[in-house]
């Protein structure tokens, strides 16, 4: 007999590109976490100003150069991604069990529950994220803190389209019905029978999206509207380092190459679990 | 099909009026007092206070609900603080710019991406087949400022043959009065000169607006294509000696353009997001660019105008996508 | 006699993660000109895979590993591509098995047909018009009996019913009058009246143009029906061939001995008759009623509402097995349903044990009286719980605390070995899960199951063992079924008592044997008339009816 561990561990040995994503996750969260001793210089995180080491190309020393008050670029790099995996954590931790949770409501209830979440849903859709994100962290003032708030409350809706899409096919199926009429309780059925048949879409979508939420925090940065310096963050980064092109190159193309990293990977990874765990996430 | 279009027109409205009604309750919750915001903290309190009475906001809740309904129905959203004139006329003004750069992606999007989609699914395994899903992954985790930033850094590179600001260059002098949309109107009047120069404007930053949403349309033309080619009535087809081509070509094609114009028009939203970076980037004077110096001055009336209308670009263009669904699918048609 | 198809020595493997697995072994079969052949096999029995071999429509990680087919002449194997596209749908066409799954869903069955026709007639080299080609597809679909050609070429295959879409599937093959037929299972997804007209047409259509016929099924009693000489398969392999009432009367292989005894047979000696247990009313319907209200929507004209089920009464005696026959549409679901409480009668009433059942249906003792059994074990089994996880619900339910050794008891019940209880429903095979199913069921000591074709998604060899082990059960625990089914054979050797469902109402009920011996009501007349049985005795004991009559009765209108 074969458990469907031992399954998924050989189909992840035939899928080596979701194991080189995995691995480049692996990279930036060790990265993130250990980035005072990992960074070659840990003290350029901050206010610190080298004019001397000014506009250096990629080196030896700095690998990837070093930007417009001589900060080496991948310290600042590895440090960004601590600013980017903490927007992650905060806004998937809070928007992912919400959209589940109002997801699975609208699919098992049905009725007016499931009118009233779906139709709000499809408002909430109906706002160009990015846009409705610069809106409110214009009218708050922009900062980390504010722009996991605004992307937070647009993400959920995409998770509780997601769930309730596979909730409404899990609750045509009939151990849905018998369990009832084994006299199991609505909890019993969303938390035993329900939730873990969307665990699989779950880890997949929180997988991809991990990564397109660093892609959005980025582009919010870009625009000047999230994190503020100097506090390293790779949307930022760029958008600095943009003034100096085309000469000075490497100031906006190597943190816009680190901020590539980290979605490829999250996004390899993504994939990999997809055609691993076989669900379609739409 | 009528009863079919009618519902889809009603949640359309529907769903426009959900999205008024949000933004004007964000807006009212922030904390704070919009016109102080406004005006910055040097303002006297009598400025505050005019401010407030000319924005409405000394009158109750239900009123200025009223009065900010009423208005956009009308299409009006105020005065704008930043340009002191009719939100409504600076967003005529940039709308065309927009349209054009969006229309382009669009075609760009469906012409590149779906035949591209289409190959890789024929070849399946092959080396375009790898090929084109490395383009497409690349595609849709590259940040849109990324690629325009990639994008300037080799326009530079070749000698700046394609421009990287504005619609045109500054010694052209041409007003587009017709469709309003430059190109088109150059063409009418027969002006190629500022046709061609408008074109080359356009490239790189449709370009860039359009990398993220080509790679996911070839991705789900592909799998759709692959999806598609297993099913019985291929083979059913197939058994018959109906020629390859013109399975694939006409009974498949068909049922694959499902799936990635319904992606299309979901990719739409991040689309105009990714609007703001490149009309940004590139200097380009769309609504985004408008929007993203009303957020930064806090101009409240000019950022609920950007907002709605994108809003309402997003529904309409999902409208549109329901209803040429509905035609390619009758099954959609009798069940929706 | 020449040999149209000769098959040698033919293998065909599939590759899948690198792995090349056989499907089909050394199978030899000849196929004389203007003979009907009939490969029969259960599902994996490589017969399908067969005929895609011979037509060319293997997928891609199908390949033929040795072996020669040699067509009309021509070594098919060897051939050019160009060459054996050519043959396709003009010397050889074949009927695809789903009727559905066969045609594009967005295109009209008109357009379909115009391409099939076109590119066929382009290889032969006489191209066609378009008014031509019309008149043609027309021709062909008067003679597949559809009586409105020009509708049916306009509707998509959505809009016509299961057994107008194998009409046109059966036309769409014989538009080149093919030197060989292949025939995937026709009708195998229709109901037993619409399966029964297709297989006598498809049968008058290869007499009147005297076509050399391939028939693969899974159903023993079809081959009788529609074939002379019969091949049987099983993983891949060759078991036995020969004349079909040669190989029913004497089969060799021990395999087709068991096919045969497999199936229950409708009339004779063999025929299990079962007894009912005394007199008790445990269930009664008293001109019960379900109509469905349809849904409203905005600008929409709503549509009509369905009566789903009308007039129906019954009465269910404690100890009966109690069968409810109908084909799909005849509302036996809903009359199950309404018995198991799930669905509210709109007029009359239903009883349980001589009381509402409008006021029990949230009492837990009564949901603990009565249970229920699904068709689909894939389905009624959650994929994420283990055996054990499934049957704690029912049993705390049941109130019954010491659970290890209740869930070994239940498993003894439903004959399963007590490890199964950390089993995942994916460890199990098709007739373990529905043991599953059927110990969830008992967990609450019910006295009453409703048994919704249990056997109908099983393997004709695994049916048998299921319906031994619900007979035993019946017996040990005293239990009352309710047996909802559309397989009249398995009833007859089921129940005690049948109730034959027709378009929401109660055509006719009463003791098994009586049903069967001396049908009343026309629909049971033509229903019974339309099973296929394996020998010539049983056929001779059937109802007798002409197709004339059976058309008006199933014609006819309800007022």
């Amino acid at each position: 007999m074969i458990t469907n561990r031992q399954r998924a561990l050989r189909r992840l040995r035939h899928n080596p590109i979701a194991v080189i994503g995995g691995l480049m996750v692996i990279s930036v969260i060790l990265a993130a976490i250990f980035a005072p001793f990992v960074a070659p210089f840990p003290s350029h995180a901050g206010a610190v100003v080298d004019f001397r080491h000014r506009h250096a190309p990629p080196d030896a020393l700095h690998w990837m150069g070093t930007d417009n008050v001589g900060r080496d670029i991948l310290s600042r790099v590895i440090f960004g991604y601590r600013v980017s995996l903490t927007l992650v954590a905060g806004v998937l931790g809070v928007a992912m069990p919400f959209g589940v949770i109002l997801g699975m409501a609208a699919g098992y209830f049905r009725g007016r529950t499931e009118f009233i979440i779906m139709r709000l849903t499809d408002i909430m859709l109906a706002m160009p994220p990015l846009v409705m994100a610069l809106a409110i962290t214009a009218i708050l003032t922009p900062d980390l803190g504010n722009a996991m708030i605004a992307i937070t409350a647009l993400w959920w809706t995409w998770h509780c389209r997601l769930i309730y899409r596979v909730t409404s096919a899990i609750v045509t199926e009939d151990f849905i019905e018998a369990a009832r009429l084994s006299g199991a309780s609505h909890t019993h059925i969303l938390l035993r029978e329900i939730l873990p048949n969307c665990m699989a879409a779950i880890s997949v979508k929180t997988t991809l999206d991990a990564g397109f939420v660093i892609l959005f925090g980025a582009t919010l940065s870009f625009l000047g509207l999230g994190v503020q310096p100097p506090t390293p963050d790779l949307g930022t980064m760029v958008s600095t380092g943009a003034q100096f092109l085309p000469d000075q190159w490497w100031e906006a193309v190597m943190p816009g190459l680190g901020v590539l990293y980290a979605i490829l990977g999250f996004n390899l990874l993504g994939d990999g679990l997809r055609d691993m765990l076989d669900v379609e996430i739409g | 099909m009528g009863s079919y279009l009618l519902r889809r027109a009603a949640g359309f409205v529907f769903v426009l009026f959900g999205l008024a009604v949000v933004i004007f309750v964000i807006a009212r919750i922030v904390p704070g007092d919009p016109a102080r915001i406004a005006l910055g903290p040097l303002a006297t309190h009598e400025q505050v206070l005019q401010l407030r009475t000319e924005m409405g906001l000394d009158q109750p809740a239900i009123i200025q609900f009223a009065t900010y309904i009423s208005g956009v129905v009308r299409g009006e959203f105020g005065k704008s603080l930043l340009t002191n004139r009719q939100v409504s006329r600076d967003l005529a003004e940039a709308l065309p710019a927009t349209l054009e750069l969006v229309l382009l992606t669009l075609i760009l999007m469906t012409c590149v991406a779906m035949p591209l989609g289409m190959l890789a699914a024929r070849r399946h395994n092959s080396a375009i087949d790898n090929i084109s899903r490395l383009v497409s992954l690349l595609g849709v985790v590259t940040p849109g400022f990324v690629v325009a930033i990639l994008l300037q850094l080799l326009a530079a590179e070749t000698g700046r043959f394609l421009p990287i600001t504005g619609r045109l260059s500054p010694d052209m002098s041409f007003s587009a009065d017709i469709t309003h949309l430059l190109v088109v109107d150059a063409l009418l009047r027969g002006r190629l000169d500022v046709a061609g120069d408008a074109v080359l404007h356009l490239i790189l930053p449709a370009l860039a607006l359009s990398t993220a949403g080509i790679g996911q349309v070839m991705r789900i033309t592909r799998s759709a294509m692959l999806d598609i080619a297993r099913r019985e009535h291929v083979d059913t087809l197939r058994s018959f000696g109906v020629p390859g081509h013109v399975i694939a070509l006409k009974y498949m094609l068909r049922l694959a353009s499902v799936a990635p114009l319904t992606i299309l028009g979901l990719e739409f939203a991040s689309l105009i997001g990714n609007a703001f970076v490149v009309e940004l980037v590139f200097s380009w004077p769309g609504i985004a660019s408008y929007g993203v110096r009303a957020i930064l001055s806090k101009d409240f009336n000019a950022v609920m105008g950007v907002v709605l209308v994108s809003g309402l670009f997003f529904v309409v263009a999902n409208l549109l996508i329901d209803m040429l669904v509905g035609v390619l699918d009758p099954r959609l048609r009798r069940r929706a | 006699m020449t040999a149209l198809l000769e098959i040698d020595n033919l293998s065909v493997g599939f590759t899948r993660d690198g792995e090349t697995t056989d499907v089909v072994r050394d199978l030899s079969m000849r196929v004389e000109q203007g003979a009907r052949v009939a490969v029969i096999g259960e599902s994996g029995s490589g017969k399908t895979v067969t005929m895609k071999t011979i037509l060319g429509t293997l997928p891609p990680n199908g390949r033929v590993l040795g072996g020669a087919i040699r067509f009309d002449g021509q070594d098919l194997l060897t051939l050019a591509p160009r060459d054996r596209d050519r043959l396709k749908g003009t010397d050889i066409s074949i009927i695809h098995q789903d009727p559905l799954a066969a045609f594009n869903p967005v295109f009209r069955i008109g357009t379909q047909m115009d391409d099939v026709l076109r590119y066929a007639d382009a290889r032969l080299g006489q191209p066609s018009s378009a008014a031509d080609r019309g008149d043609r597809i027309t021709t062909v679909l008067r003679q597949v009996q559809l009586q409105d050609p020009a509708r049916v070429r306009h509707s998509y295959p959505f809009e016509l019913s299961g057994g107008m879409r194998q009409r046109v599937l059966i036309g769409m093959a014989l538009l080149h009058r093919p030197k060989l037929l292949i025939a995937d299972e026709p009708g195998t997804a229709l109901d037993v009246t619409t399966q029964d007209e297709i297989l006598r047409l498809l049968d008058d259509l290869v007499a009147a143009q005297n076509l050399t016929l391939v028939l693969v099924t899974h159903n023993l009693a079809v081959v009788r029906q529609n074939a002379d000489y019969v091949y049987v398969m099983q993983h891949g392999r060759l078991m036995e061939h020969g004349l079909v009432r040669q190989v029913f009367d004497a089969p060799q292989s021990t395999y087709t001995r068991q096919l045969i005894a497999a199936i229950p047979p409708l009339y004779g000696a063999g025929v299990t008759a079962q007894s009912g247990r005394g007199t008790a009313k445990l269930i009664e319907l008293a001109a019960a009623a379900k109509h469905f209200a349809a849904p409203k929507r905005w600008f929409a004209k709503p549509p009509p509402s369905v009566m789903a089920v009308r007039d129906v009464s019954l009465v269910i005696n404690r100890g009966d097995c109690f069968g409810i026959a109908g084909e799909s549409g005849s509302g036996k679901t809903t009359v199950a349903r309404m018995i198991m409480g799930l669905l509210a009668a709109t007029a009359g009433k239903v009883e349980i044990g001589g009381r509402d059942i409008a006021s029990l249906r949230r009492d837990p003792a009564f949901r603990r009286r009565i249970q229920m059994v699904y068709q689909n074990p894939a389905s009624s089994l959650n994929p994420k719980r283990t055996v054990a996880q499934m049957l704690a619900v029912p049993l705390a339910f049941a109130g019954d605390t010491a659970h290890p050794r209740r869930v070994a008891e239940l498993l003894a019940q439903v004959e399963l070995p007590p490890e199964f209880a950390r089993r995942y429903p994916h460890e199990l095979s098709g007739g373990q899960k529905q043991r599953v199913a059927i110990a969830r069921a008992l967990a609450v000591r019910p006295e009453i199951l409703v048994l919704d074709e249990p056997t109908s998604a099983l393997d004709v060899s695994v049916q048998k063992t299921i319906v031994d082990l619900l007979l035993s059960l019946r017996e040990q625990l005293d239990l009352t079924y309710v047996f909802i089914s559309h397989d009249l054979s398995l009833m007859r050797n089921f129940c005690n008592r049948i109730a034959v469902m027709w378009r929401g109402m109660l055509a006719e009920q009463g003791q098994t044997d009586d049903v069967f011996d001396r049908p009343v009501h026309p629909y049971t007349r033509a229903l019974i008339a339309a099973v296929p049985v394996l020998t010539e005795a049983e056929a001779a004991r059937k109802p007798q009816i002409t197709l004339a009559e059976r058309r008006a009765v199933l014609a006819s209108t309800v007022e």
